[in-house]
């Protein structure tokens, strides 16, 4: 076998091992979502494990009712879409029971009541709604507080600026973009405790219930189990020991931190497992993203300088479309648009998601640049290997291909970088990688700058290293 | 029956007729020059004949293959007519020697070390051996045209096909170029070249062709053409060509 060979059957088997250990992975076991950055009710303590109200509640109502499951942290947005398109069977998230999410989802008993409050920058002024006129609101999509504070914007007159996570939207805030923020009463006072520069300025609004979801119709003796586990738990008092070991007690105890390690090089040294495992999963990506959409570029390409009409026909549509959509639309599209059209409880892991998101982009640009590589070599030397009677695939192949790929390497050394860089918006459909890492380590430490400045560094040394690898191979082939 | 059998031979562009119906016959070990004014359709003719073009209108059986025939293999066809370019077509990633040996080795005609040593004595013949390891772009004009007729000629051709070989050239390149042509011609290959060379056509060809606007206005002895015109179109253009 040539070289090509080899790496194209490993790559098929590492993708399909990928797949059966899945499966098998999902037997007779829940998966149950939750938030990322929810403390106290969910947050990633030391060593990348998620600790926080909801999570207890749930392990000890599993441990009552003998359930299995796996925890699935992604953003609370992720989830509630995952759920709704049955990607995930429960979501425990902080999630306020509303009669708009009692259409599509069924909840479990309450669990736990709070209010919504609004917080402001620690030297702000501003103490009523009122002094909001004009000025920008910052929220947390899907949340009460959004809702909440959606439903008095009329009467007060201010913006709305959404986030996806509580501290970006936190931080806003602070550093003034916004003038305030609505979050639930125990996250908030439970963030401010622990280091957050805001104070709370209201009192409870809206007060309303936190149950755990099951997409309705569905999973009914889920729900069940967890109704009575939580019964069990309240009698028990472990409920209460729960909620108080959480409200009661700051950050540094649950998440193992000390002050000391919040210098550059404690941080890093204490994250590093969090973050070597979101580098590898980028890394991870970004290679079989990076041969898969190679693969598919050449196809279009070739299909695109096909004589004929129908090749070319083909490679534009193709190149047009997922060339033309963002690539945050194609990922939801794939991973949670396109398992709701087929229905049947059709499910695609989020990698395979994100490998094929990867795919289609990136291979729709890797596709044009190849056109024009193959456009690029002169006619006259597909008249002369024709001529000579090679047959058109055989000229393709040994005359035009190696000339083109010579011109297009360039090219696709800047669409590895691309790639690589990409790979970070996959965040959006819960794929922990680099950039998700760091989300998750500053929702619990708070340190921003560090901890950015931290994963900018580790995308410049690897986009280096790529560079160096390209331009060795571009040295090799001349 | 003629190695080259063209009858009523029509090729349009859209709306713009470049070959309006042309008629010739080649015989084996013939060696036809085709002259005439540029834009005459004398390249056009030729790329026909191993369906670089495709005609609109007409019949060429060359070897007995009828090109007209969807049937017909091309590719099989094409393996028996030696193609020379103006602009050489040499493949500028491979070496000398692998330009000459790719097709052979790829069709499968001979192994690759049977192909390397015909390469190297065709190599000899056009007087370039110690240029088999050099890449295209170190050679000069003149060198790389006649790698390029090495290379037609490593696939064994029975004919060989001209298309303005020394046209591309500097006028000290020519001589050498036309030389191997010669040699050629004189070893009994057929041939059918399209020139400005008319001191070549006079001396080498079989026959004279002359062609202006998309048809065969004359064809002859080269003596009888050029010394003896009978259509004003030919005696205008030997005038024109002698003169400058």
């Amino acid at each position: 076998m040539k070289k090509w060979q080899v790496a194209v059957v490993m790559l098929l088997a590492a993708v399909g091992s990928w797949f059966s250990l899945n499966t098998h992975a999902q037997a007779k076991t829940y998966t149950i979502a939750t938030d990322t950055t929810f403390a106290p009710f969910e947050f990633q303590a030391k060593g990348g494990k998620y600790k926080g109200i909801d999570i207890d509640i749930l392990k000890a109502i599993a441990k009552k009712e003998h359930i299995n499951y796996k925890l699935k942290a992604i953003s609370f947005g992720a989830a509630v879409q995952q759920l709704s398109a049955n990607q995930v069977d429960g979501v425990i998230a902080g999630m306020n029971i509303t009669a708009e999410r009692k259409k599509t989802f069924d909840f479990s008993n309450a669990y736990y009541t709070s209010g919504v409050v609004m917080a402001v920058a620690k030297d702000s002024k501003i103490k009523k709604f009122s002094q909001l006129k004009g000025k920008t609101v910052a929220l947390k999509t899907g949340t009460a507080g959004a809702a909440y504070a959606k439903s008095i914007q009329s009467k007060y007159g201010f913006k709305i600026k959404y986030f996806n996570d509580s501290n970006n939207m936190y931080n806003d805030v602070k550093v003034g973009n916004s003038a305030a923020c609505f979050e639930d009463y125990p996250v908030m006072s439970y963030g401010i405790k622990n280091g957050i520069a805001l104070k709370i300025v209201s009192k409870q609004y809206a007060a309303g219930d936190y149950g755990f979801a099951v997409k309705k119709g569905k999973n009914a003796a889920l729900l069940k189990k967890f109704n009575a586990g939580l019964k069990a738990i309240k009698a028990d008092g472990t409920y209460k020991k729960i909620v108080n070991k959480y409200l009661k007690s700051s950050e540094a105890s649950l998440t193992g931190e000390t002050a000391s390690s919040r210098t550059f090089v404690g941080l890093f040294t204490q994250n590093l497992g969090t973050i070597g495992s979101g580098l590898w999963m980028t890394l991870e990506l970004t290679v079989i993203s990076i041969i898969l959409a190679t693969i598919l570029g050449l196809i279009l390409g070739v299909l695109g300088v096909m004589p004929g009409k129908i090749g070319p026909a083909i490679s534009s549509t193709i190149i047009y479309l997922f060339r033309g959509m963002p690539l945050m639309v194609l990922a939801f599209f794939i991973y949670i648009g396109f398992p709701d059209l087929i229905g049947h409880g059709f499910k695609i892991p989020a990698f395979v998601a994100g490998m094929i998101t990867l795919m289609l982009n990136e291979g729709a640009y890797t596709g044009a640049f190849v056109k024009g590589g193959f456009q690029a070599v002169d006619d006259g030397q597909m008249e002369a290997a024709r001529s000579l009677g090679l047959p058109y695939w055989t000229a393709m192949r040994k005359v035009i291909m190696p000339q083109g790929i010579r011109i297009m390497i360039p090219s696709f050394i800047n669409q590895f970088i691309i790639t690589l860089k990409d790979t970070s918006i996959l965040s959006v459909i819960g794929i922990v990688e680099l950039t998700q890492t760091g989300t998750l380590i500053i929702a619990r430490n708070f340190e921003g700058f560090k901890i950015w400045l931290m994963i900018a560094i580790i995308y410049l040394i690897i986009i280096t290293l790529l560079t160096w690898l390209s331009n060795w191979v571009q040295r090799r082939i001349n | 029956m003629a190695k080259v059998v063209v009858k009523d031979l029509h090729k349009s562009y859209g709306d713009n007729e470049v070959l309006k119906g042309l008629n010739l016959e080649v015989e084996d070990n013939e060696v036809v020059c085709m002259i005439g004014p540029s834009g005459s359709g004398k390249s056009t003719f030729l790329r026909c004949l191993n369906d670089l073009e495709v005609p609109t209108k007409g019949q060429i059986v060359i070897s007995g293959y009828d090109l007209s025939d969807k049937g017909t293999n091309i590719n099989l066809v094409r393996e028996n007519i030696g193609m020379v370019f103006q602009h050489f077509n040499l493949f500028p990633h491979l070496s000398v020697l692998q330009n000459i040996t790719l097709a052979p080795v790829q069709l499968g005609k001979e192994s690759k070390t049977e192909a390397e040593k015909t390469a190297r004595h065709l190599l000899d013949t056009v007087g370039l051996a110690d240029k088999a390891d050099a890449m295209p772009k170190s050679l000069s004009g003149g060198q790389k045209q006649r790698v390029a007729i090495a290379r037609a000629l490593a696939m064994k051709p029975k004919i060989m096909l001209f298309d303005e070989p020394t046209s591309a050239l500097d006028p000290e390149m020519v001589g050498d170029v036309l030389d191997v042509m010669k040699r050629l011609a004189a070893d009994g290959m057929t041939m059918v070249v399209v020139t400005h060379e008319m001191g070549f056509a006079k001396e080498v060809a079989d026959r004279v062709v002359f062609m202006a606007d998309g048809l065969i206005q004359e064809t002859g002895k080269p003596k009888d053409i050029f010394e003896n015109p009978q259509s004003p179109r030919l005696q205008d253009f030997l005038q024109k060509v002698i003169n400058v």
